[in-house]
């Protein structure tokens, strides 16, 4: 619990407002985080094939895992809108199928930590296959076909890259809650 | 997995379902929302160009300074490795300047004959221009299409469809330009398609990406002479974009339906990059009024409509059958 429910903003103390006011910057660290990872996206690698993992992506879909209260489909949406913008693309693309991969992790949460690490991951790779195979779609959608083939590979550095981008989520999400206010003791 | 504990009392279960409730049609509304703006960019593809300027904007200048100290280290490791084998390489070189020199010779009385020639005939070259160096500040490695982003805009002089040319050969052309940065499309973009010739065999032809390391000769048209691999692929000046003469690629597979290019520069590497002026700049044309059948009322031409234009030749009446 990264951000806790504050109490009826009727029975806050002054002080109780200011505390809870200052500490809502919280409620944005998942869409910071996810942001953050999409800049460093457009990092210039001399890289001639698309190699870059798809780290926005997997920032919001560990965030939907850890918070799903914080990281709803239409905040991954607005994410996903601003990848487009980032990345040139037709606006919309991105903005879709993150919102729509988001839904379906929404969905398949309950399924997730129950059978062990590995089937977690089994079952992401196929959320990134997903992701991967809309993309084709919604560009031609938007008037630009593009080949699929080559992002092949981006899914592979994806999901070999994975555990990496969920313990940095998890990580963060350790050190906000170890510092999360209690409103009862206030 | 999720940490927030679940409610106790009813009245905040009911807040929390209808939350749930909510935020399930908002993001249903989002959803569709998108397919509208796809639909919408299908249309008009220039929509939200502007916002793409902005964050263009705001990111390519941040890179551009965070990659400074990564480039500063990869220099100097390359001076340091430059120490080693300098003394083969020294020699190397001196071979390579006499052949050179040889050649230099040979050739300066043939440019002496085509001056006098093109004097003869009135050939009149359009010059390159330099508008910008810069280097490449972002660039995505990882998406559908291959763009980069120079920290250059329009404070720069630099336009759209403005050639990018590397030390080594074409890099690709700017589309979206905003004041401090400017988006290329790179020439292995599955977008981009240039004019190019075959230096030996005089063949013209597209090099189009598909967002792999290599390109693709398509549309290849001349003469029936196979190609072999190590052909260089250079810019032809068509199109008015690219001036003519920038190496583009080399050929690798000639075998292939559409035969297999590798590209001359390093897309993405370290080094700079020039912005030069397009070559042929597509001349702006009037804007012309619609063709009319019927004759404009006085009334209507008195109030600023514009004259009417009869079809002629190069448009031919619908009833022709041919569609215009």
């Amino acid at each position: 619990m990264i951000a806790p429910p504050p109490p009826p903003a009727l029975l806050m103390t002054p002080q109780e407002r200011r505390r809870w006011l200052l500490s809502t910057w919280r409620y944005a660290v998942p869409m910071l985080v996810s942001l953050l990872l999409l800049l460093l996206m457009v990092m210039p690698v001399p890289l001639s094939v698309p190699a870059m993992p798809q780290l926005g992506l997997m920032a919001v879909l560990a965030w939907a895992l850890l918070q799903p209260s914080l990281m709803p489909p239409w905040l991954a949406f607005c994410i996903g809108g601003f990848a487009d913008l980032l990345f040139g693309l037709p606006l919309g693309v991105n903005a879709t199928a993150f919102a729509l991969i988001t839904g379906l992790m929404r969905l398949m949460a309950p399924l997730f930590g129950r059978s062990g690490l590995m089937v977690d991951w089994l079952m992401l790779c196929l959320l990134l296959l997903l992701f991967a195979g809309l993309v084709g779609p919604l560009m031609a959608l938007a008037g630009r076909p593009v080949p699929l083939l080559p992002l092949l590979l981006q899914w592979l550095t994806s999901i070999l890259s994975w555990p990496l981008v969920a313990r940095f989520c998890a990580a963060i999400q350790r050190r906000l809650a170890a510092s999360a206010p209690s409103w009862r003791a206030g | 997995m999720d940490w927030t504990p679940a409610p106790r009392r009813p009245t905040a279960i009911r807040r929390q379902q209808n939350l749930a409730l909510l935020s399930a049609v908002v993001s249903g509304g989002v959803v569709a929302g998108g397919l509208i703006l796809l639909l919408l960019a299908r249309v008009n593809p220039d929509t939200a160009a502007g916002l793409r300027r902005t964050t263009a904007d705001l990111v390519a200048p941040t890179w551009a300074v965070l990659r400074a100290p990564v480039d500063g280290l990869a220099a100097l490791a390359e001076g340091i490795g430059d120490y080693f084998g300098a003394i083969d390489r020294a020699r190397h070189l001196e071979t390579e300047l006499d052949t050179a020199n040889a050649r230099l010779r040979a050739a300066r009385a043939g440019m002496e004959e085509l001056r006098r020639l093109k004097a003869l005939m009135r050939v009149r070259s359009p010059q390159r221009e330099v508008v910008a160096t810069a280097r490449i500040a972002a660039a995505t490695t990882g998406t559908v299409v291959r763009t980069a982003m120079l920290a250059v805009g329009t404070s720069d002089g630099v336009g759209e469809a403005m050639p990018v040319i590397g030390a080594e050969g074409l890099i690709g052309r700017t589309t979206e330009v905003g004041r401090n940065a400017a988006r290329v499309l790179l020439i292995t973009d599955p977008l981009s398609r240039v004019p190019v010739i075959v230096e030996r065999t005089g063949q013209v032809g597209l090099a189009a990406g598909r967002n792999q390391p290599t390109l693709q000769l398509i549309d290849l048209s001349g003469a029936t002479v196979p190609l072999v691999t190590g052909d260089r692929v250079v810019t032809s000046g068509d199109g008015g974009v690219y001036p003519p003469g920038v190496p583009v690629a080399t050929v690798v597979d000639a075998r292939a339906a559409a035969p297999v290019l590798r590209p001359a520069a390093r897309l993405l590497g370290a080094g700079f990059v020039t912005v030069e002026t397009a070559w042929l700049p597509v001349p702006a044309t009037e804007p012309q009024g619609p063709v009319f059948d019927a004759p404009v009322p006085v009334e209507a031409r008195r109030r600023g409509a514009p004259t009417p234009r009869l079809r002629d030749a190069d448009a031919p009446p619908i009833s022709n059958g041919t569609g215009g």
